[in-house]
């Protein structure tokens, strides 16, 4: 079965070899010309949605959970309308359409109704004339508790029994990925390597914390600008959340200082429409730092076991593997994410037996979300171990090895797709081939290699 | 005792959404009577360089100068939906809408130049700020003129462009088909020096090899290849999300650390160009493919430094310490008894 597989290789090597781009006469493309954005940027005319400003405009601010799960008894908001200056306090109950959101499926509440399930989760918002009136107002909203019991890893989320975040279960998704036979791809290795990987949460860290301004023209159309990084799921959603035709509502992108997955999210978008709309005034609301932080997405931590064999020619047959990722509270892009991991969890090698689950799982952490890397990148810190681990136990050069199980042109990934000439691993491997030899570099075997 | 190593690491990075979710995007142009541009696009500009992309692609298009071009992005009053900015698809995705859009102006623009030039109109090139018969160079029109001249008479001046690349789902219970549009490549190496009395990891140089098809921008490139290299090193050594009972106990930047100018080792960008025939004169997206393999090429080259691996993130100090046996590792590990493969 191994040298059939081998044969193929070699024969579709032949046929296909990469093209690299010929050395082109564009005028354009290839320049590094002075980008659009960098004079504003540099010069601080850039405008940023914290730096937006109309006559009349109300300060926002958001009331977050300090529970993880917790039913909500009460919410009692007299004491902050009190507070001089205070234009709204707003709760659950004033939103005028669905109380749900969400990128993948709305499993989300714009302000929490009934429960709770992660610490940072927005509760209530306030709008007021200054931005102390609205900190002293949120400091004044009573929130009576009643906690439920809670679970803080994939692992207990998963027992028999554990507490339910959402209704339908806290199995979000579950990936399978299945080709070849992963038996007979271990009956045929001379060398297997198993492991545990774990990776942990990541914050996004933009430099630009979340915010939204929005306001109602003379036409009547609800505007929000904002930092996102899709301007109409968001329009979408506030339209849904606020019960509104679609045409009627605007969403437009600020200069923006990063957003890496996060601002792929609904962030201050719906609260500061629904402030705007409420009050009939314009209302800005940024996220202080800590703020983003407790209530924004975060890179899902993840639990990865994997096994992985290769035959004495130093030859990949085989690779097994289950994942569980933590996607907390709310599903965001949580099933995609983890579902992206199972497929990539072999990284740029061909097997021709794969064999993978992934479990994205509910928790009542913080909600993980789309963070730069996707899945891929926990993904690689398993794949990218297992094959170092294997060619250093084959005593095998770590490129060498790379390069002789590398995907090629005509072979196939783990979902059986074939790969085209558009296949450039093998190509970024010789250009640090080429790296090492230029810098007078090589890669000695350690020699207390683990055994 | 200070130890030095080598390691390096590998990906591959299905690019878009795939799984069936909408991945489209539309670009509208529009042509000023003194030949400059207009852009509408509605995807956002996050800092990575979008718009000047778009622009560089629109210009190199229609054979005009990158200055006359000007775009607008990512408002739905004004722009169409250009899908969201995510999965490194903007270069590939926008970037074919926005070159569809010039294909689509430069039809009613070669017909009129064609009847100007009383010359077939699919012979007409874009280049260098004319309109040429590309077998009769003597037979040509200033872009500029064309385009007084397509506003004088009244000629269609807006183009439009579509692209999708919109796939079908795999399958359910085997996820066998295909999954991807295309695929990003990217390999790097890091040399570290691991202080075995204080667990300190320095990464001293991170080459990064990232195949970005065609470096539209190079500078562009490099920065998105510094800025993951960036990133995933404070994944890798820093960056210790601490979770208790739910809550993000050092959700500040003074005790969640990310990296700084301080941190940041020499960062050799090292650009791939493997043609991508679907891409837009050959690209393909690098922000994620620049970040993924950082932290596991740092641990890479941990191993070959130590001859112990690390197979958790973020490698601080303090587990560092753990990992060689001069801290006690009080939590409580998963085994593989917790995690069994689930049934064929």
């Amino acid at each position: 079965m191994t040298i059939l597989n081998e044969t193929l290789q070699e024969e579709e090597l032949k046929i296909q070899t990469p093209s690299i781009s010929r050395k082109d006469e564009y005028e354009s493309v290839g320049k590094s010309v002075l980008r659009k954005d960098s004079v504003p940027k540099v010069t601080g005319k850039a405008i940023y949605t914290g730096d937006l400003h109309m006559p009349g405009m109300l300060f926002g601010k958001v009331l977050l959970s300090t529970q993880a799960h917790a039913l909500i008894k009460s919410i009692d908001v007299s004491a902050a309308a009190a507070v001089p200056g205070v234009k709204a306090v707003l709760t659950s109950r004033d939103i005028p359409g669905e109380n749900a959101f969400g990128i993948a499926i709305p499993d989300q509440q714009v302000l929490a109704e009934t429960k709770v399930r992660y610490i940072g989760e927005p509760v209530a918002i306030v709008a007021a004339e200054d931005i102390f009136a609205a900190e002293q107002a949120i400091s004044q909203i009573q929130v009576e508790y009643e906690p439920l019991p809670a679970v803080f890893s994939p692992f207990d989320a998963l027992k028999p029994g554990a507490p339910a975040v959402h209704a339908k279960g806290n199995i979000l998704y579950h990936t399978k990925v299945r080709k070849g036979n992963i038996e007979r791809g271990f009956d045929e290795a001379a060398i297997i390597v198993e492991n545990i990987y774990r990776t942990s949460g990541q914050d996004h860290a933009p430099i630009e914390p979340e915010a939204g301004f929005a306001w109602i023209d003379a036409e009547g159309v609800l505007n929000v600008f904002s930092g996102t990084q899709y301007a109409f799921r968001d329009r979408r959603q506030i339209a849904i959340a606020l019960n509104l035709p679609m045409n009627r509502v605007r969403v437009a992108n600020m200069t923006m200082g990063g957003g890496f997955g996060r601002k792929d999210d609904v962030t201050a978008e719906i609260l500061v429409a629904l402030l705007a709309w409420k009050t009939g005034r314009p209302v800005r609301l940024v996220y202080s730092r800590h703020e983003a932080m407790m209530s924004q997405t975060h890179r899902h931590p993840t639990y990865t076991r994997v096994r992985t064999g290769a035959n004495k020619e130093g030859k990949l047959t085989a690779m097994e593997g289950v994942i569980y990722g933590d996607t907390g509270a709310y599903a965001s892009l949580g099933l995609f994410v983890i579902k992206k991991m199972a497929l990539h969890l072999g990284g740029p090698y061909y097997y021709p037996n794969y064999k993978s689950d992934s479990f994205s799982v509910y928790t009542n952490n913080p909600i993980f979300g789309a963070f730069r890397g996707f899945g891929v990148l926990q993904a690689a810190v398993s794949h990218e171990g297992q094959i170092d681990e294997l060619a250093e136990k084959l005593g095998m050069d770590p490129i060498e090895f790379r390069l002789r199980n590398c995907l090629r042109p005509g072979l196939s990934f783990s979902t059986g797709q074939l790969m085209t000439n558009a296949c450039g691993i093998a190509t970024t491997l010789e250009r640090l081939q080429d790296y090492l030899v230029e810098n007078g570099l090589s890669i000695e075997l350690h020699p207390e290699v683990s055994a | 005792m200070k130890l030095r190593g080598i390691g390096v690491g590998s990906m591959m990075y299905g690019l878009g959404y795939g799984f069936a979710r909408p991945d489209f995007s539309t670009t509208d142009i529009e042509l000023a009577p003194d030949g400059t541009v207009t852009i509408w696009n509605g995807a956002s500009e996050l800092g990575q360089g979008l718009q000047t992309l778009l622009c560089q692609l629109v210009a190199e298009e229609l054979g005009i100068p990158y200055e006359d071009t000007f775009i607008i992005t990512a408002d739905t009053g004004r722009t169409p939906d250009a899908g969201p900015v995510s999965a490194s698809r903007s270069t590939y995705v926008q970037g074919n809408s926005a070159l569809k859009a010039c294909r689509d102006l430069k039809k009613p623009m070669a017909e009129l130049a064609g009847e100007l030039l009383k010359t077939d109109p699919d012979q007409l090139i874009f280049k260098k700020g004319l309109v040429q018969d590309q077998n009769e160079p003597s037979r040509s029109i200033s872009f500029t003129n064309l385009a007084g001249g397509m506003h004088q008479r009244g000629r269609r001046v807006r183009g439009s462009g579509y692209h999708s690349i919109t796939t079908g789902d795999v399958d359910k219970e085997t996820s066998q088909g295909d999954a991807y549009a295309t695929y990003a490549w990217a390999s790097q190496l890091a040399e570290v020096e691991v202080d075995t009395e204080t667990g300190q990891v320095t990464v001293l140089r991170l080459a990064s090899a990232t195949d970005a098809g065609k470096a539209i921008n190079p500078k562009m490139v490099e920065g998105q290849i510094e800025g993951g290299a960036v990133q995933g090193l404070g994944f890798a050594l820093m960056e210790d999300m601490k979770i208790e009972q739910g809550e993000f106990k050092n959700a500040k930047l003074s005790t969640y650390l990310i990296p700084t100018a301080a941190d940041v080792p020499m960062v050799e960008p090292l650009i791939v160009e493997v043609y991508d025939p679907t891409g837009p004169y050959g690209a393909k997206g690098v922000a994620e493919p620049a970040t993924i393999p950082t932290a596991p090429t740092i641990f890479n080259a941990i191993a070959n430094a130590l001859g112990q691996r690390v197979r958790f993130t973020p490698a601080t100090p303090e587990k560092m310490l753990k990992l060689l046996g001069k801290l006690e590792e009080k939590e409580e590990q998963i085994t593989i008894e917790d995690m069994p493969y689930p049934e064929p």
